[in-house]
C-alpha cells in the first residue's frame, strides 16, 4: 500500500491524465475516444524510437567511461564541449522528453550542464529534416532557422549556468549516483 | 515509422552487436539498465501520450489560425510559442502544419516561433522535466527555451 502511495506521487500525471479522460467520456464520449485513439496513434508511432533510445542509454552507461566525458565535455571543456552539444542536438532524434534519460546519464557522468543544455537548444535542428524544410519554406528560411538555432546553443548555455549557478552541476551528480545505482540493481 | 526510425534502429542495432562482440555481460548489463530505466518512466510516457492526444482533440487547426494571423502583429509569436509548448510533437509533424499557417497569412514571426516552440519548449513534458532534474532546472529551461523561441522567430521576421 505504501509503494502503491508513493508510485502515485510519482506518477500524479498518469492520475490527472486518467480523470481527464473520465470526465470526457461521460461528457463527450466521441471526442473522448478520439482523443484516445489519437494517444496511441501518438505512442505507436514513436514506441520503436523510445525503445532504442533507452537501449542506448544502456549501452551509454556501460561502455562511456567517465573520463572520456570529463575531457571532451567536463566542466573546463569551454567552447569545444558546447559546439560538441550543439552538434549531438542536430543528430539526436525523438521527444525532448525521450532523452532526458540520456542527459541524466551525461550529467551523471560529468558532462557540465551547459552541454547538455546546447543540446537542448539545437533540438529544433533536425539534420534529417533539412531536406523537408528547405522544400517547404525555401532554403532561406530554412538556413536562417537552423544557423540561427546553433548560434543560441552559444547564448543559452551560459544564461542557463548563471541561472542555476555553480553548485548545481555537483550537487545534482551526486543525487542521481545513487538513484542510478538503485536502478541497476 | 520514418525512415529516421529506421536508420536508429540499424544505429542501435549495429551498436549492440559490437557491444556483443566486445563483452557479452557488458552488453547484458547494458540492455538491463536501458529495459530498468524503461519501465521506470513508462507511466510517465503514458500519460503524457493521453495528454496529447487530448490537446490534438481540443484544438483545432482553425482556432491556431485566428491566433497567429499578421492582426495580431507582435501577440502572434507570443501565441505561436504557448501553442507550440502545448502541443509539443515530433518535428515532422509542425512542418506542414506550419507550411499550411504560412498560407493561410499567419506571419513569418509567428511560423518560425511555432516551429522552434514546438520541438524546444515542452510544456507538456515539464512535469517529466522536473522529476528527473528538480524543479530548478526545468522552469529555469523552460522559461528560456519559451523566450528564445520568441526572439528567434521575431529575428526571422524581421530578416525574411
Amino acid at each position: 500500500m505504501k509503494k502503491f502511495v508513493k508510485s502515485s506521487k510519482q506518477n500524479w500525471l498518469a492520475w490527472a491524465v486518467g480523470v481527464a479522460y473520465l470526465v470526457m467520456a461521460l461528457t463527450r464520449p466521441v471526442t473522448a475516444a478520439r482523443a484516445a485513439v489519437l494517444s496511441v496513434q501518438t505512442f505507436v508511432e514513436l514506441i520503436a524510437t523510445l525503445v532504442t533510445v533507452f537501449v542506448f542509454v544502456g549501452l551509454f552507461q556501460v561502455w562511456v567511461n567517465d573520463a572520456f566525458i570529463m575531457r571532451h565535455m567536463g566542466e573546463g571543456s569551454g567552447l569545444k564541449g558546447i559546439t560538441l552539444g550543439a552538434g549531438l542536438g542536430t543528430v539526436l532524434h525523438g521527444p525532448l522528453m525521450g532523452v532526458f534519460p540520456l542527459f541524466r546519464a551525461l550529467l551523471a557522468k560529468g558532462a557540465k550542464l551547459g552541454v547538455v543544455i546546447a543540446i537542448v537548444s539545437t533540438w529544433a535542428t533536425k539534420l534529417p529534416m533539412i531536406p523537408l524544410e528547405i522544400r517547404l519554406f525555401g532554403w532561406k528560411f530554412a538556413l536562417l532557422r537552423n544557423g540561427l538555432l546553433f548560434a543560441s546553443a552559444f547564448v543559452m548555455a551560459p544564461l542557463m549556468e548563471l541561472a542555476l549557478g555553480k553548485e548545481w552541476g555537483p550537487r545534482y551528480r551526486a543525487r542521481i549516483a545513487t538513484e542510478i545505482e538503485q536502478e541497476a540493481e | 515509422m520514418t525512415l529516421t526510425d529506421y536508420i536508429l534502429i540499424g544505429v542501435v542495432l549495429a551498436l549492440l552487436a559490437i557491444s556483443a562482440s566486445k563483452s557479452r555481460p557488458k552488453t547484458k548489463k547494458a540492455l538491463l539498465i536501458g529495459g530498468k530505466q524503461f519501465w521506470n518512466v513508462l507511466p510517465f510516457f503514458v500519460a503524457v501520450f493521453g495528454l496529447i492526444g487530448l490537446l490534438e482533440v481540443l484544438l483545432t487547426p482553425a482556432q491556431v489560425q485566428r491566433w497567429l494571423g499578421a492582426g495580431n502583429g507582435m501577440l502572434a509569436p507570443f501565441y505561436a510559442a504557448v501553442f507550440g509548448g502545448l502541443a509539443t510533437g515530433p518535428p515532422a509533424a509542425v512542418f506542414p502544419l506550419g507550411e499550411f499557417l504560412l498560407a493561410q497569412h499567419a506571419t513569418v514571426a509567428a511560423v518560425a516561433t511555432l516551429l522552434i516552440a514546438w520541438v524546444a519548449v515542452g510544456t507538456v513534458t515539464l512535469p517529466a522535466e522536473i522529476r528527473f532534474f528538480g524543479p530548478r532546472f526545468a522552469f529555469s529551461r523552460w522559461a528560456l527555451a519559451f523566450v528564445l523561441s520568441i526572439v528567434l522567430g521575431l529575428t526571422m521576421g524581421v530578416l525574411l
